[in-house]
């Protein structure tokens, strides 16, 4: 029965999104489990499990690095594991211009470039949660952020 | 990554009060470990096997996998308990001790300007000593 609980327990819990604990990437330990208790007139029964996560959560002016997937003129998004964050163009350095031409599309300044797959450093300036998801916009217009060698 | 202590019911707090550079994390979060990238790195390839053979490989996780094995900057555990031997006897936060090894900034400048919250908790010298330090045990590890 136990190792049952512990089946549901990773294929319930793992790979959930809340606003209030982030991301929920993986269970590294049960700590306990309850005895069950049958719920009336459903005939399932309950366990109460107690346990240790790896979560994910971003949080407001965290700086974190990510891998850019997509370019285009409004700004580029970049993923940090499971988190999507979009980098407007107001909040990249002035001196990089986004080129529709250049295979694939990317923002570039005389010696920089960005487009798909460069790695950058990013700040998170804000972020927006709903009832599954984080919605990240972040900034790389401030000093030591941006493009990673 | 961070994971919080079961403490019981708590209420959550408004999500626009949470501020990094205050180092103000939340109820849940305010006094949770955090691991480095690499840490999160041991942990995730060590469920692969048995996820995959449940066939339980979620989305979130190999996207963190994929992640964490591409900016992870510790080869081996060893090197993982070194550099935690060197941040434990600051007066850092954990959240603080994370982010210095995960960005691993050359000089104290870029540090404190990356992780504002650290502030005056350690001196300018003896924060590039620890980021010298650091930076050693990357480059000679196995």
């Amino acid at each position: 029965m136990r190792e049952f609980v512990t089946k549901r327990l990773y294929q319930d819990v793992e790979g959930t999104c809340t606003g209030r604990y982030g991301y929920i990437v993986a269970v590294v330990a049960i700590m306990d489990i309850k005895m069950g208790k049958i719920i009336p007139g459903l005939g399932s029964a309950e366990f109460e499990v107690q346990y240790s996560a790896i979560l994910f959560k971003p949080f407001r002016n965290e700086v974190m690095d990510a891998v850019v997937n997509t370019v285009n003129k409004i700004g580029f998004f970049a993923s940090a594991g499971p988190l999507n964050i979009f980098v407007s163009h107001s909040l990249i350095p002035a001196d990089m211009e986004f080129d529709p031409h250049t295979n694939p599309p990317s923002f570039h300044s005389e010696d920089i470039k960005i487009e798909k797959g460069t790695l950058v450093r990013v700040k998170i300036s804000g972020t927006r949660i709903d009832a599954t998801e984080i919605y990240a916009i972040g900034t790389i217009k401030e000093d030591y952020l941006g493009v990673i060698e | 990554m961070r994971m919080p202590k079961n403490r019981g019911p708590v209420r959550p707090q408004a999500e626009e009060t949470l501020d990094a550079a205050r180092l103000e994390l939340g109820n849940d979060f305010q006094e949770a470990e955090c691991l480095l990238i690499s840490e999160v790195r041991v942990l995730l390839e060590a469920q692969y096997d048995a996820k995959k053979e449940d066939k339980n490989l979620k989305e979130v996780y190999t996207k963190t996998l994929e992640y964490v094995q591409k900016f992870s900057r510790y080869t081996n555990r060893d090197t993982i308990k070194e550099v935690r031997a060197l941040l434990k006897p600051t007066e850092l936060e954990a959240f603080e001790c994370a982010q210095l090894g995960n960005l691993c900034c050359s000089e104290w400048e870029e540090a404190k300007s990356l992780v504002p919250s650290i502030g005056s908790k350690i001196s300018d010298d003896d924060l590039d000593s620890l980021l010298k330090q650091m930076d050693s045990l990357k480059k000679y590890q196995g």
